[in-house]
């Protein structure tokens, strides 16, 4: 049993800590570490290839190909652009409708597609009309990155770990929309208040150039309508079904690929620059951080992780949920919180083998892993992505800017999920 | 035929020690488009474009977007100035390492080099690393033309 346990147990640790330096890239110590953790269980005897191959979760992996093969054909349609610009025009100019506006937009896309992929293409075009505008394009950048994290929280698709705790839990898409949506709701309204109060200064300011906004076309701007709206059409049949998978036992994987199958054919695009936009990395780094915890679970080291934590089902489980929220948040602010999430999901399940009522967990688990990212410049991806971009701008974003913007609205944020986790519990 | 004997071999350049606002001042007056920048040998340490100038006004954000004609008024891009600040810094600040040629490399391998790069002129070095001259795509070009009349 020890002698088992305590070398995988070492692969998991050191692989963990190279991915949080980030020395490496994370999907290099994935491979490497899974590679390991297999080689080491054919010597032990503890695991196999097969066992390897049926620790991915293909749920997971699905859900999030399908989703980035359909947002990969929809990104060179200009779509994004066109929001965007369509946000300047109404807003007229006016710095705090622009604002609200486009926090607003980021949120909802969030909800539907993944956090960075919305970042990525609102951000520029953000800069851009800014810039046009002559204003700091800095409060709407960390506005973008903080409310794509908050949206990301709403629904089974918005972000990675939830496509994991749902896949784990057996959360449908409906779960997440009555516990998850209310509290994002009331998060993104706080959100908005609170930057709209941090960045009062950035915000009064006249733009020097309000008219120019009216000479953007929105029509010119989206490049190809063809396919945007096959693809946009093919998205909404999917999220639909998301609604309903749940009736009709279809897994929201198999939606999310036959979406992008479906798309794929109507569109014909071109299948090796759409390939391209697929974010293979992530979905490598998935299954190799997969492989690695099913060596764990096969070596024994969860059974003993949960014979230690069985102390712990003596907490009020409410407490233990609210701490989790907070325990979570602040790791994720500080490291990536995907490695968080699949190292913490067999805990919990542990936890449930105890006894313990697990559901209301796996909440606090979604709250802090997504609501902790806003916390530092590095605690999310999409907050690296717009702090990158704004080093080609005359106002870059620095992590002392970060502290005093993002780490309010994790707070809050937090203290949003925690009190109303604590008020809705009997509902979790 | 060689690169020398195509080049400009007047060239202005300006020393390291140059700040920003003195290079601008070089480029308004001599209508260049690059700028070698050399040490009191006039050996060659660098160079600097127009363009490396001008994007202090218009910064990389453009190339952001897929493509920018759906903006029909770049509004207050049109009229941003960079910082007085900004002008006073050393020209090294802004430098580029030099893509060059040496003076007896061949006029194809010159314009290959410049097309792979896309440079609208080349420095020309002798042995020594030292400047002797600026071929421009224009120069370049022109001349192997010329042979095309030539042999007719």
């Amino acid at each position: 049993m020890l002698i088992s346990a305590i070398p995988s147990t070492l692969i998991f640790v050191i692989s963990l800590i190279l991915i949080f330096s980030e020395k490496i890239h994370r999907s290099i110590v994935g491979i490497a570490g899974a590679v390991f953790m297999v080689g080491l269980g054919k010597i032990l005897g503890f695991y196999s290839e097969e066992a390897a191959l049926e620790a991915i979760d293909f749920n997971t992996l699905g859900l999030l190909l399908g989703m980035m093969v359909l947002v990969a054909m929809l990104e060179p349609t200009g779509f994004f652009q066109y929001i965007a610009v369509w946000a300047a025009r109404v807003s007229k100019g006016k710095p705090v409708r622009l604002f609200v506006l486009l926090g607003s937009i980021t949120t909802v896309l969030s909800m539907f597609l993944d956090n960075v992929t919305t970042v990525v293409l609102i951000a520029p075009v953000t800069i851009l009309i800014c810039e046009i505008l002559g204003m700091s394009p800095l409060p709407f950048l960390i506005a973008e990155a903080l409310l794509s994290n908050t949206g990301g929280v709403a629904t089974l698709v918005g972000d990675p770990p939830n496509v994991l705790i749902g896949s784990a839990a057996g959360f449908s898409f409906n779960d997440f929309l009555i516990h998850s949506l209310p509290i994002v709701a009331v998060a993104w309204i706080a959100t908005l208040i609170l930057l709209r109060f941090l960045f009062r200064d950035e915000l009064s300011k006249d733009p020097a150039n309000a008219q120019a906004v009216m000479s953007l076309d929105p029509g010119e701007s989206l490049d190809d309508p063809k396919t945007a709206r096959g693809v946009l059409i093919i998205l909404g049949i999917a999220i639909l079904l998301f609604f309903v998978h749940h009736i009709f036992h279809i897994s929201p994987s198999f939606i999310a690929t036959s979406a992008a199958a479906a798309a794929l054919i109507w569109v014909q695009p071109d299948i090796k620059k759409t390939f391209e936009r697929v974010e293979w990395t992530v979905l490598i780094f998935f299954a190799a951080l997969f492989v690695m915890v099913g060596g764990l679970e096969a070596a024994g080291v969860l059974d003993a992780i949960v014979g230690l934590l069985e102390g712990l089902s003596s907490i009020p489980p409410l407490w233990f949920g609210v701490s989790l929220i907070w325990i979570v948040a602040v790791l994720s602010a500080i490291v990536d919180n995907i490695p968080i999430t699949i190292a913490l999901i067999p805990v919990i399940q542990g936890l449930g083998a105890a006894g313990m009522d697990i559901t209301p967990l796996w909440w606090a688990l979604a709250f802090g892993a997504g609501f902790g990212g806003n916390g530092t410049i590095i605690g999310s991806t999409a907050n690296i992505i717009v702090a990158t971009l704004s080093e080609k701008t005359r106002t870059p974003i620095t992590s002392s800017i970060w502290n005093r913007r993002g780490l309010p609205v994790m707070l809050v944020t937090c203290a949003i999920a925690s009190v109303l986790y604590v008020v809705l519990y009997r509902f979790f | 035929m060689i690169i020398r004997e195509c080049m400009k071999q007047n060239v202005v350049s300006i020393r390291e020690t140059s700040t920003i606002r003195e290079g601008a001042a070089v480029f308004v007056k001599e209508h260049v488009g690059l700028l070698p920048i050399v040490d009191e040998n006039t050996k060659l340490i660098g160079v600097i474009g127009l363009r490396d100038l001008l994007a202090l006004e218009l910064p990389d954000f453009v190339n952001f977007v897929l493509d920018v004609d759906f903006v029909h008024d770049f509004g207050a891009v049109e009229t941003s100035r960079p910082p007085a600040s900004m002008l006073d810094q050393s020209i090294e600040t802004l430098a580029k390492p030099a893509i060059t040629v040496h003076e007896d490399s061949g006029l194809l391998r010159a314009y290959a080099l410049m097309l792979q790069h896309d440079l609208h002129d080349i420095p020309v070095v002798s042995e020594d690393g030292k400047l002797v001259g600026v071929a421009s795509r224009v120069d370049i070009g022109t001349t192997i033309l010329s042979a095309w009349i030539r042999s007719e």
